[in-house]
């Protein structure tokens, strides 16, 4: 078995390497219309100070500092692959294509190949030259076997062919297949080669605490094991002059320091020893936000901000191989006996929303007619008797020996407040719901093994709709797939086929429509809420600019994602005076509704 | 007829039991919440007590629910009481109900258009220790939960005892190998630690009273067993097990009339400390969220909740306050009854 | 006496592996460890990400990782071997001193228990030198004025502590004493600026941190320890040497300090074994809700992420003072009672 992968593995490698020899002599295709945008709106402030140091924190020291391989999908892996640039990026707001690494771009013919020109200034944190060998070691590295990494093995080979590199500065990366947003793919990141060198099995245990180079605005400074982490503004950072990087990246230090406990990090940020504190959750902006002394002097501001961003599916997803949900009238019944609107507004006050469709916030993509089900008793026995079932003895529907009793499995505890407020009130359209809380991966394993009854989770969100794997036939009836619900439908999976196939974006937008109303027709998944804003408190000092975040942001202090936050040192000597004296300032909330969608 | 040659033996150490005040007042303490707890239906309940309605008297009590159009309420899932009482005030007609005193049941959520739970302890709204963070009532989650702790310590008493006494009792009477093999047996199970085991257990599946119990008892019954097999080898070593054997005694006769009858006096002393093990057990489990699932009314969440909401003090101070009184009221009954059944009278120093 | 102690000491080698072994199975027959993490964490990325990936019908079908991959997975891990096999792998190398390395911080285990040990062997030695210190001179209070006022009142106070559970004392003094009345801090070993801190500074913070998990820890061994002391001084102050020592002459200070006191300490003496190493385990429920970060806490937390070789370290090293405790107990009280004859 072993010396089988092992032949894969240099087969992958004899392949890749004849590949890119073979490729040395190619002459760049002559008729590329090169693209660059210096032109989409700057979303910085420009009179943003650069400056101080922002403190957060962390629930959990990172397992590695490693962003592949084992352990290393922590929330941390953002702030390192933050100081990672790509080839290109989206502009926040308008999600046009903007610079990055590289400074132009062209699409090729066969709509699977793109090229780029790199810049020529970029340069590795250690002082090295980003050129195009970066780019095809990026594909070496990812998809070599040391990495332990499966999952990037895997990608790097199904969806990127190669990497053809014309001269240092001028390279393509060719896709497996066309696809409408190619840009998604192709858009890889540069390893360094000159740091990691030949791979070898000791990989994961010997860079798990190495400091990678990186071309990204910081660098990881100082490690203090188990307690906190400090990143270190490059003062000579390559792109600091780049259009769409100024009045970014403003504080000279970043520490994250390691806090387990919920409650002491509220304590910490009252004693300010941090600079800002989440207060999404609706018991914190409510209870814990509202009458604090800070606030009330005005040392610290409260500010909640609407975004318009892709919402992730969350809500039950119901087994359709479960004898109980064979009946479309019973599932249809199930979304009735869900009481959303007493759970916003009764125990989370009003601040989520409704989430009403499967794919909310995808722009064109959204299908604006479909509005879920709302929790409707009599709705419900119509359904259920024209079914013939019957109520019970105590309430809960029945037929023959099926009673409607179903096991609601999740996994996180702070839902379970939800959970209990939605039984009691599905208790009352006859709908008998039982909690099954699991660890994470057990609750996980459960539903991939599809032996659930209800599953109550969300999806992450992709940059486009995406159907086949939770929705098509072929994932449906088997064990580790995607396709929860088992949804095994054939003119669903014609509708899936075909917008996989298309490249045509009015096609794909038709058709996503189409599968949208599909899978309220099938009513396997009943969507609960999105959020939809995120909400923080902070020091004053901390000063924004007039717009303070992005379209798409997901919070105000990203230190290396798009959040144009900067310290101003004449406030902060002023609050921190008035402190000591006793003085006061008029207590601020800000809310910013200008991504608010209608 | 063993408990009819003990009699006069076990009334006098009755009688030292109720002698010791702390204890024997402890006990009336502790029955009355056992009391309270068995029969909270009547007196801490969503349902009516009773209801008179156009001429029918209701019990709701107890058994299957009553449709809300019964009463007239325009809807066939289960009454709400409470609105039927406003309602009926409201008709002025010959109709009444009688409400309990808490009208609240442990698992609804009394949520309102304008406030948000926790609500503080009222007694207009009839939350008399207030509601936890969801906005169920103290008072029935703490009762309720307690009647879920007691069934739990008392299974798993009745089963570790069971275990402990035959095992203890075969250990010490027979002795050599299998004494020994057991022994061993103990000695490496005692070290398993047992919470490690039920979390992996608690991750898996979700646990409910049997498995819990089932579990409990698994990594539970050495230390009874233990004992007893302590005391049986003492026993049969004293000289009236050496008569009857002389006499020809089957080994059944001597266990059975002379070894157990005087070991087991010994064992109940365990009764109420392994009572309380048995709670604070479980509350431990739920604390740290391996317990019983929600919503289950526990003690153990109720600590959970109060730690994480401060702000709501009554939460932690009710639930701490019960857990005080029940486990210093089980630990005298414990020393009463260890004084009375067990007494090494110290004669002192004068 | 030698003879019986090593008996003793080879009898803590099949219970070591009876521990081991069930522990080890168990770890091993439970779903959740590091490559089934990997599987769902691949899962995961491929519902945002791999939607159309694969072209051909066959790789896209699949799990997301075929067989071959989690094949090497299980290798890297050394989960490939039958379960026999690889416990005495694992048994061979704790013979060596080795650990092992954790599967999530890819450090070697026993780095990240000596890291903790101070911590907890602060605890546990703190805790047992003043459980001694306060109860033995209670229990002869109490002994020498049984039935007063002073013996009845601390026996309720005493019976109370004992009454509640450890980590139920550890949240009400967390409750009211740290979180509502702000007398100390909420938690954790020392302060965030410790090391800015002066000497004296720096023990006034180890103090402060330490008084409220002391109470918890101690409150428990508590009762047992002070009616263990007052028993046996009563019964030893009954007995006829004592009587004969006073009708001699001697007076009653001497006669219970000189004598009857220095035999009561046996039984005492034969639960030191035992305090010690429990306290050095310590309670992990007591370290969560202080946020100790001791060895409790280091074993709860790997066994919630499924970090079994730091969950079987801790067992190794807990286990093994456990059964070194008891007979260390045992030896004490050959030390302090030459009579004693084990055999």
């Amino acid at each position: 078995m072993i010396s089988k992968i092992f032949a894969r593995f240099w087969l992958i490698i004899t392949l890749f390497c004849f590949g890119t020899l073979g490729h040395a002599t190619d002459k760049l295709p002559e008729n590329l219309q090169w693209q660059t945008n210096d032109t989409a709106p700057i979303f910085a402030s420009p009179d943003a100070k650069k400056g101080g140091t922002y403190r957060t924190y962390l629930s959990a020291f990172p397992l590695t500092l490693r962003t592949v391989g084992p352990d290393s999908n922590s929330s941390f892996r953002g702030a390192i692959n933050g100081n990672q640039l790509s080839l290109i990026s989206l502009h926040p707001n308008t999600e046009e294509l903007i610079p990055e690494l590289a400074t132009h771009w062209a699409f090729g013919e066969d709509k699977k190949t793109m090229y780029f020109k790199l810049d020529k200034r970029a340069r590795w944190s250690d002082g090295k030259p980003v050129t195009a060998n970066d780019f095809l070691y990026t594909l070496e590295f990812m998809r070599s076997q040391h990495i332990v990494a499966p999952w990037y093995n895997n990608y790097y080979t199904e969806k990127l062919d190669k990497v053809v590199k014309y001269d240092d500065h001028t390279l393509a990366i060719v896709a497996t297949k066309a696809d409408p947003d190619l840009f998604l793919i192709v858009n890889i990141t540069p390893t360094p080669r000159h740091f990691y060198g030949e791979l070898n099995k000791d990989f994961v245990k010997r860079y798990n605490w190495s400091i990678v180079p990186n071309t990204g605005p910081y660098q990881i400074d100082k490690i203090k094991k188990g307690k906190s982490i400090t990143f270190k503004r490059k003062k000579k950072w390559w792109a600091k002059d780049l259009k769409y990087f100024q009045g970014r990246f403003n504080v000279d230090r970043v520490i994250y320091t390691v806090i387990r406990d919920q409650t002491t990090v509220f304590e910490y940020f009252k004693k300010k020893r941090l600079d800002d504190f989440i207060v999404t959750f609706p018991n914190y902006w409510h209870e814990k936000a509202k009458s604090i002394e800070i606030y009330d002097k005005g040392y610290i501001k409260k500010h909640w901000f609407y975004t318009d961003s892709r919402e992730s599916p969350a809500g039950f997803w119901l087994n359709l191989d479960k004898d109980l949900f064979k009946d479309p009238n019973v599932r249809y019944a199930f979304a009735h006996a869900i009481h959303m609107d007493k759970l916003l507004n009764g125990l989370l006050r009003g601040d989520y929303s409704r989430l009403e469709n499967h794919n909310t916030g995808y722009g064109e993509y959204t299908n604006p007619n479909i509005r879920a089900r709302r929790f409707d008793i009599k709705k419900v026995e119509e359904l259920m008797t024209a079914s013939r079932w019957k109520r019970g003895t105590d309430g809960i529907w029945e037929k023959g020996n099926l009673r409607y009793s179903v096991k609601v499995t999740y996994s996180f505890d702070g839902h379970t407040p939800r959970l209990v407020l939605l039984k009691e009130e599905a208790k009352k359209a006859g709908v008998d719901l039982q909690l099954q809380r699991l660890d994470g991966s057990a609750a996980f394993k459960l539903i991939l093994e599809k032996k659930h009854d209800a599953a109550w989770m969300g999806w992450s969100t992709s940059f486009r709709p995406r159907y086949w794997q939770s929705y098509h036939s072929d994932n449906a009836h088997k064990a580790q797939t995607n396709n929860i619900t088992n949804t095994d439908d054939p003119a669903m999976d014609k509708m899936i086929r075909a917008y996989r196939d298309s490249i045509d974006p009015q096609v794909r937008i038709r058709l996503a429509h189409q599968i949208q109303e599909k899978i309220q027709e099938i009513g396997a998944f009943v969507p609960t809420y999105k959020v939809g804003y995120f909400r923080t408190a902070y020091w004053r000092w901390w000063q924004f600019p007039k717009v303070a975040a992005t379209k798409n942001s997901g919070g105000l202090f990203e230190p290396f994602g798009t959040s144009l936050f900067w310290l101003d040192p004449a406030i902060k000597k002023e609050t921190e005076q008035a402190m000591k004296t006793g003085k006061h300032f008029k207590p601020e909330t800000i809310i910013d509704t200008t991504f608010k969608p209608k | 007829m063993t408990t009819m040659k003990l009699a006069p033996l076990t009334l006098k150490k009755i009688k030292r039991f109720r002698s010791i005040k702390r204890g024997y007042y402890s006990l009336l303490i502790f029955c009355f919440m056992l009391l309270i707890t068995i029969f909270a239906e009547l007196w801490i309940n969503n349902r009516a007590l009773l209801v008179y309605y156009e001429g029918h008297v209701y019990f709701p009590t107890y058994g299957a629910m009553t449709p809300g159009n019964t009463f007239g309420l325009e809807y066939d899932y289960e009454t709400n009481y409470r609105d039927l009482q406003k309602k009926i005030e409201l008709e002025e007609g010959n109709n009444f109900l009688v409400m309990p005193l808490v009208p609240y049941n442990a698992f609804e959520m009394d949520l309102r258009d304008t406030e948000f739970p926790p609500f503080s302890p009222s007694w207009k709204d009839k939350h008399y220790l207030g509601t936890d963070a969801i906005g169920r009532d103290m008072v029935a989650r703490l009762v309720y939960g307690f009647r879920v702790c007691i069934t739990f310590s008392l299974f798993l008493l009745v089963i570790t005892f069971a275990i402990g006494i035959a095992l203890g009792c075969l250990m010490g009477y027979w002795g050599g190998k299998f004494d020994l093999f057991f022994q061993r047996l103990i000695e490496i199970w005692s070290s398993i630690p047992f919470l490690y085991i039920i979390m992996i257990i608690a991750s898996i599946v979700v646990p409910n009273l049997t498995i819990l119990v089932l579990v409990s008892v698994l990594f539970g019954w050495m230390g009874l067993t233990w004992y007893m097999r302590t005391a049986t080898y003492k026993e049969k070593a004293r000289d009236y097990v050496m008569a009857a054997k002389a006499l020809g005694a089957s080994n059944n006769r001597i266990i059975f009339y002379h070894i157990l009858p005087n070991t087991i006096s010994l064992i109940v002393t365990f009764v109420p400390f392994s009572v309380a093990g048995g709670i604070s057990g479980l509350t431990a489990l739920d604390y740290l969220g391996f317990g019983l699932p929600p919503p289950t009314p526990s003690w153990g969440e109720l600590l959970q909740q109060g730690t994480t909401n401060l702000q709501a003090i009554w939460i932690i101070s009710s639930t701490v306050t019960a857990l005080v009184v029940v486990m210093v009221s089980i630990t005298f009954i414990g020393e009463a009854v260890r004084e009375g059944f067990d007494p090494k009278l110290h004669s002192t120093f004068e | 006496m030698a003879s019986y102690f090593i008996r003793r000491l080879l009898l803590v080698i099949p219970t070591f592996l009876g521990i081991t072994l069930v522990v080890f199975t168990i770890t091993r027959l439970v779903p959740g460890g590091p490559i089934e993490r990997i599987i769902s964490e691949a899962q995961q990325m491929s519902a945002t990400e791999g939607d159309s990936a694969g072209t051909s019908q066959s790789a896209a079908n699949d799990a997301p990782l075929s067989p071959e991959q989690i094949e090497m997975l299980k290798e890297f891990y050394g989960f490939d071997k039958p379960i026999f096999i690889s416990y005495i792998e694992w048994l061979g190398k704790v013979l060596t001193l080795d650990l092992g390395t954790s599967t999530r911080y890819y450090d070697p285990v026993w780095d990240i228990i000596k890291d903790k040990l101070p911590v907890s062997a602060y605890y546990g030695v703190v805790t047992t030198i003043l459980t001694y210190l306060i109860c033995i001179p209670l229990g002869v209070l109490k002994a020498i004025k049984h039935k007063s006022f002073i013996d009845s009142t601390s026996s309720i106070v005493v019976l109370i502590g004992y009454a509640l559970p450890g980590f139920i004392v550890a949240i009400i003094l967390f409750v009211w004493p740290a979180a509502q009345w702000d007398w100390f801090p909420l938690g954790g070993f020392i302060s965030e600026e410790f090391e800015d801190f002066t000497a004296a500074e720096q023990i006034w913070d180890v103090i402060h941190h330490s008084i409220l998990p002391l109470i918890a820890y101690m409150i428990g061994g508590f009762a047992t320890m002070t009616f263990l002391m007052k028993n046996t001084l009563m019964d030893h102050l009954a007995s006829d040497y004592i009587r004969t020592a006073i009708a001699k002459g001697l007076s009653f200070r001497s006669a219970v300090f000189k004598h009857a006191f220095r035999n009561s300490l046996i039984p005492l003496a034969t639960h030191f074994g035992n305090n010690i190493s429990l306290f050095l385990a310590g309670s992990f429920l007591i370290e969560k809700v202080f946020n100790i970060d001791g060895l409790g806490l280091l074993g709860f937390e790997s066994l919630v992420e499924r970090d079994y070789p730091i969950v079987l370290g801790v067992l190794v090293i807990t286990s093994i003072l456990g059964l070194l405790g008891n007979i260390l107990s045992d030896f004490c009280v050959a030390l302090v009672d030459p009579r004693v004859k084990f055999d």
